[in-house]
């Protein structure tokens, strides 16, 4: 397996192969918003979407001209994602919708499910390949590794992993990395590493 | 290739205790979902599959139940053993927890009433968790790390998910009728189910499993495809993988949700993949959709089917209610069951199948 790119989204700004693209000013409040605008994005449901759906769609957006040619990406580009707190954001708003406000929201309880990032992926590039979502505890670089190897086990050629978190404290942050069938090995100390480096930034 | 044999754990749903309960349920054809009068927002009488006697924290209380039902079913030595995983297929999990983490009480309960080495890993993938987890389990023990993967489906019934499928206006004010031309919308209902994937086959009753894959629709977040496509993708993917054949399958159990738009996607799939007329059911008039226990149990359902070379009927089907014909099973009858496809569809445009056989 061998790491093409790597890309990083957080209320600092959107990194792309450890470089900041994109800095968001300390008082930008929607910083989510400001990055899709200077990405010259032109993509109107991502307004609708949720900040996990959201943030993973910035970070793929990055990632996008290093998707090599010569892959099949319709049918084996396989997403492995993860995170700690699911959708409790929009678990949150949700209940609150027909607690406090009068009606359960359908537009809220479709993002309460964490995969949903996958959904929007897929929709937005074609991709019929495999999807799955785990939670972890943290960010687990060796878990990773062993999901890539099972994915390149079963035939597919590029992974785009990810951990995507949007916790109720806390800060929001989404680490997308993609990696191809192709090279002999990656340690997850390197995938850590990579990750520490956009947190520190 | 490697061969993993796929064990009974235990079963807790609206129909019952155990595995026995459940063979005997549907050996007659007794349903768990009933009507539960002011269930809705709005006090609607909806059908829900709920289990009986749950105390405080329902999803807790579940899962310890469970547990302690495992263990009369299998050994300290594999629940403890380092060479033992816990895979966990859960959508809410303790969705009450909240704000805080609703996963936390999984790892607290596994640990305390399993004293299972290893931390369990989850995945939460909507409806299609549970067979992804069987399918993920299978991966595990591939690596040579772990000798048995003990595969959790659990989730609860809560308002949460009642408004939120209300929501969508996907409930059914009778009990669903999957793949029948007066169908409405699902039953929800709630369960856990334990199975074990082994490398040994041991004495206890197992099947084998063949193997599987999953796909996106890339089409909606929350409406099935109109052409099937993706859930063509994942089954002609597992039938790649295990190198078997549409007319080599002697049961389909589909995911069959009640919807109208589901089952109607189904029918197109399973007729552009040649498994029109196949025996096929769905169990979701039996127990509800179970959300993340849906795969797990319905995989148990199967497991059953071969067991006792059962085909068990569709309950609540009576005529055909998709645009695409579908053998779907009337009776139970007897028949000799050698492959099984299992599928499953969930929101976010998933898709998941896996393939069990008879073990010989």
């Amino acid at each position: 397996m061998k790491l093409i790119a790597h890309s990083y989204i957080s209320s600092k700004g959107a990194y792309l192969n450890g470089n900041r693209v994109i800095a968001c000013d300390k008082m930008e409040e929607n910083f989510l918003k400001y990055i899709y605008t200077e990405l010259r994005s032109d993509y109107p449901k991502f307004y609708k979407m949720d900040n996990l759906s959201k943030m993973a769609f910035l970070a793929d957006r990055l990632l996008q001209d290093f998707i090599p040619e010569n892959k099949d990406q319709e049918n084996k580009l396989n997403l492995i994602m993860a995170n700690a707190s699911s959708s409790v954001k929009t678990d949150l708003k949700f209940i609150d919708s027909y607690s406090n406000l009068g009606n359960p929201s359908p537009s809220l309880f479709v993002y309460t499910l964490p995969n949903i990032l996958n959904g929007e992926l897929a929709i937005r590039h074609k991709w019929y390949g495999e999807n799955s979502f785990f939670i972890l505890e943290f960010f687990d670089a060796e878990f990773f590794i062993d999901q890539i190897q099972f994915s390149f086990n079963r035939g597919n050629e590029l992974c785009i992993c990810g951990w995507i978190e949007s916790p109720v404290a806390g800060n929001e942050e989404c680490f997308l990395f993609l990696v191809s069938n192709e090279g002999e090995s990656l340690s997850p100390e390197s995938i850590m590493d990579i990750l520490n480096g956009y947190r520190n930034e | 290739m490697n061969q993993f044999y796929l064990k009974y754990g235990t079963i807790i749903s609206s129909l019952g205790i155990g595995i026995d309960e459940h063979l005997s349920a549907f050996n007659t054809n007794i349903s768990g979902v009933q009507k539960m009068d002011g269930s809705g927002f709005n006090k609607e009488n909806w059908f829900l599959g709920k289990i009986e006697g749950l105390q405080g924290n329902r999803f807790e209380d579940l899962l310890r139940k469970s547990c302690k039902e495992l263990i009369k079913n299998t050994t300290v030595e594999l629940l403890t053993s380092d060479r033992t995983l816990v895979i966990v297929s859960s959508t809410k999990a303790d969705i009450d927890a909240l704000p805080n983490d609703m996963f936390q009480s999984t790892r607290d309960i596994l640990k305390t009433s399993l004293a299972i080495a290893h931390k369990p890993i989850i995945i939460s993938n909507a409806c299609i968790s549970g067979v992804l987890a069987i399918n993920t389990a299978a991966e595990y023990l591939a690596t040579n790390r772990y000798d048995d993967i003990i595969i959790i489906g659990i989730d609860v019934l809560s308002d949460f998910v009642v408004f939120g499928f209300q929501s969508l206006f996907a409930m059914s004010d009778e009990r669903a009728k999957p793949f029948d031309a007066a169908r409405k919308g699902i039953s929800l209902g709630e369960a856990c189910g334990i199975v074990i994937l082994s490398t040994k086959k041991g004495p206890e009753f197992s099947v084998e499993y063949c193997g599987g894959a999953s796909s996106n629709d890339a089409n909606h977040i929350s409406g099935p495809s109109r052409t099937g496509e993706g859930l063509v993708r994942a089954v002609e993917r597992t039938f790649e993988r295990t190198g078997l054949k549409a007319d080599t399958i002697d049961f389909v159990s589909a995911h069959g949700t009640g919807t109208l738009y589901n089952d109607e996607m189904e029918s197109i799939a399973f007729n552009r993949l040649g498994l029109n007329t196949v025996p096929l059911n769905s169990m979701k008039a039996y127990f509800g959709h179970t959300l993340g226990a849906a795969g797990v149990i319905e995989v148990m359902m199967c497991m059953l089917s071969i067991e006792h070379s059962t085909l068990f009927k569709s309950l609540e089907y009576t005529n055909q209610g998709t645009s695409s014909a579908l053998n779907v099973i009337e009776k139970n009858s007897q028949l000799p069951i050698n492959l099984v496809l299992k599928t499953a569809s969930g929101f976010g445009g998933g898709n998941a199948a896996l393939i069990l056989k008879k073990a010989v």
